[in-house]
């Protein structure tokens, strides 16, 4: 059976295809404005991607913020039991997701069969999210994929104790104005966000192997500054991003 | 449901309704703040409690008084007071809960014009016999302050029949909450909480008997198809979210019971006939289901959570809280414990008087249910 599992975040678009328990492939593209749209371009992007035709496609889920407005999808299930699926499809022995995503970032607790025990999401506020990085790499005039990278090479991570997205770009901007070295100030951003990410996993208790999914996960400084709050290993796979869309394909595979 | 039209309607616009019942009647109405207002005496001095849950729109002059982490219920109050959207209150009451309505009360005493202004001091350990005595003496000023500024005698017949109309009004609620537990097909959520919302501020004795009717017409209705919603308990404060029930219902799951300041929490408990009036209204407070701001027993919330969950065969338990309400907040960590402890899953959820982000919220709801 082939089924696919479509993820329309506020910032980035996924897909992902399943046949017989395998992952075929994935893709990811840019949502925009419209969801709708992103929905249908994401899939027919990926069946181009893997020479498939429509037809073919057995069952679509789903998720992410912009689910309901994939009208061609069989079902919509929220990105928390996706990614609690997705992440126990790539190691079934993981306990505990870590969801960064654009808007919100999320922290799952799951059984041994993958099934989500408890979840904590943060409230409506962009701080320590994908969109909070965004804004800082603006700020900081780095692009966003040298961020993570860029941020290892600090020698004293910078304190930015603002919680706030606004009130925290005016403190980079003083650190900068400072002449705090740039290093320095990314490893402050990512300090900050690990920080508050783990205060809301502790919520549900951060129970090891850990893994982090959502776009944030290809930051490595993230990671390593959850990795520091928390005093756990954190895994992430090659397939961070599209753990939902994987976590939805499988669902809709029954 | 065609049965609930008027308590939709009233709930719609209560302050349309006071207005009304004001011009016809030429009685009083009292505004309250809270469920431990002596709502029987109001009844039995001729006036009307008017429930005050929240304000009607965004906050600009109340700001000027309260910190912007006081909860919407407090700002939203404030303003509507500030903006003489209370205009036709001739009075209110305060009665001593949480740390912000006592404080409110000072703000409104100095800068609202909403009539007499009561504070009813109550005590707030309610499980020794001193705690009761010095209820019954509280209640018993309230009834004197309460003859003055309506200028009117309350007589001992006066509380019988008060008495009489609110024991009619709190078993017709239990009888619909025992309807909504055994057969929730029958009434949505939202209808019931509209009901609830009506009975804090329409005629009390045009109340009961709608009320009546209602639970009546429900109970002879045959057994609908059972709903397969997940079932779900509510507890918390003050809920003024009616879009709240819908979300749930639209995730797949069915409300069957609640503790919550605008559910069963104030409808609890009897009053006892045959005594005298006052000692048995005074008795009712301090056995009726209690508030995090008041104490009776260390894990009486605890307790009376976990005896209705299980009652209600809650398939899990959502937590909504009014977002800077302390009482509740530090109630929180134990109660999800003991829920914990018997393995009833649950999910916190903090509201404002708006949702602040629908979607958001939608989810956590949604993957509530698909967790369940």
């Amino acid at each position: 059976m082939i089924t696919v599992g479509i993820d329309v975040g506020s910032i980035s678009a996924k897909a992902a295809l399943i046949n017989a328990g395998e992952l075929i492939g994935s893709r990811v593209m840019l949502t925009g404005y419209n969801a709708r749209n992103a929905g249908e371009n994401i899939f027919t992007g990926l069946l181009d991607d893997l020479g498939i035709h429509r037809d073919a496609v057995d069952r679509i889920v789903a998720t992410g913020y912009g689910r309901n407005s994939v009208a061609f999808a069989h079902k919509a299930v929220t990105e928390i039991t996706c990614h609690a699926v997705g992440a126990h499809f790539q190691d079934p022995a993981v306990r505990c997701v870590i969801d960064i995503g654009g808007q919100d970032s999320k922290a799952i607790a799951l059984d041994s069969t993958g099934r989500v025990k408890d979840f904590a999401m943060n409230d409506k506020c962009a701080a320590g999210t994908g969109r909070f990085l965004e804004v800082m790499a603006r700020a900081l005039e780095v692009d966003l994929d040298a961020f993570g990278k860029m941020s290892l090479k600090a020698d004293r991570p910078a304190a930015i104790s603002s919680l706030c997205t606004v009130f925290a770009e005016s403190e980079v901007i003083s650190l900068i104005a400072r002449g705090e070295r740039r290093a320095n100030i990314i490893a402050g951003i990512h300090e900050s966000i690990g920080s508050r990410v783990v205060a809301m996993a502790n919520r549900v208790g951060i129970t090891e192997p850990v893994m982090m999914a959502g776009g944030v996960a290809n930051n490595i400084g993230v990671v390593k500054a959850l990795e520091k709050r928390s005093g756990k290993t954190i895994l992430v796979s090659a397939y961070a991003q599209v753990n939902g869309a994987i976590g939805a394909a499988l669902i809709a595979a029954g | 449901m065609q049965h609930s039209k008027q308590f939709q309607d009233i709930f719609a616009d209560p302050k349309a309704y006071a207005r009304r019942w004001k011009e016809k009647t030429g009685g009083k109405v009292i505004g309250t703040l809270c469920s431990y207002a002596p709502e029987e005496l109001i009844l039995a001095g001729g006036a009307l409690g008017f429930r005050i849950v929240g304000g009607s729109g965004s906050i600009s002059k109340a700001d000027a008084h309260l910190q912007s982490y006081s909860c919407s219920l407090v700002r939203g109050a404030l303003e509507d007071a500030l903006n003489e959207q209370l205009d036709f209150l001739g009075g209110a009451i305060f009665p001593h809960t949480c740390d912000s309505i006592q404080r409110l009360s000072d703000i409104w005493r100095m800068n609202a014009e909403t009539g007499f202004h009561l504070d009813v001091v109550l005590p707030v350990k309610l499980n020794t016999q001193s705690a009761r005595n010095y209820m019954a003496a509280v209640m018993r000023k309230a009834r004197t302050d309460l003859e003055a500024v309506l200028d009117k005698i309350i007589t001992d017949d006066d509380l019988q029949k008060a008495i009489g109309t609110y024991n009619g009004i709190r078993s017709a609620m239990k009888r619909l909450y025992t309807l909504r537990r055994d057969r929730p097909g029958t009434i949505d959520g939202s209808d019931v909480h509209a009901i609830v919302r009506a009975s804090m501020v329409m005629d009390r004795n045009d109340f009961l008997n709608s009320l009546t009717q209602v639970v009546e017409s429900l109970e002879q209705q045959p057994e609908p198809e059972s709903k397969t919603g997940k079932r779900i308990f509510f507890s918390g404060g003050v809920c003024n979210l009616p879009d709240v029930y819908s979300v749930i219902e639209s995730a797949g799951g069915t409300v069957v019971g609640d503790d919550l300041c605008t559910g069963f929490r104030g409808l609890t408990g009897l009053i006892d006939i045959g005594g005298d009036p006052m000692d048995a209204i005074a008795d009712r407070y301090a056995r009726r289901a209690i508030c995090p701001a008041k104490h009776s027993g260390i894990t009486r919330r605890g307790d009376d959570l976990v005896r209705l969950a299980k009652e209600t065969r809650a398939q899990g338990v959502i937590f909504l809280f009014l977002k800077f309400c302390d009482p509740h907040a530090f109630d929180y960590p134990y109660l999800k414990s003991m829920l914990d402890a018997e393995g009833i899953p649950s999910l916190l959820l903090e509201l404002e008087e708006q949702i602040p982000s629908e979607g958001q919220f939608r989810t956590r709801c949604e993957a509530f249910m698909e967790m369940l």
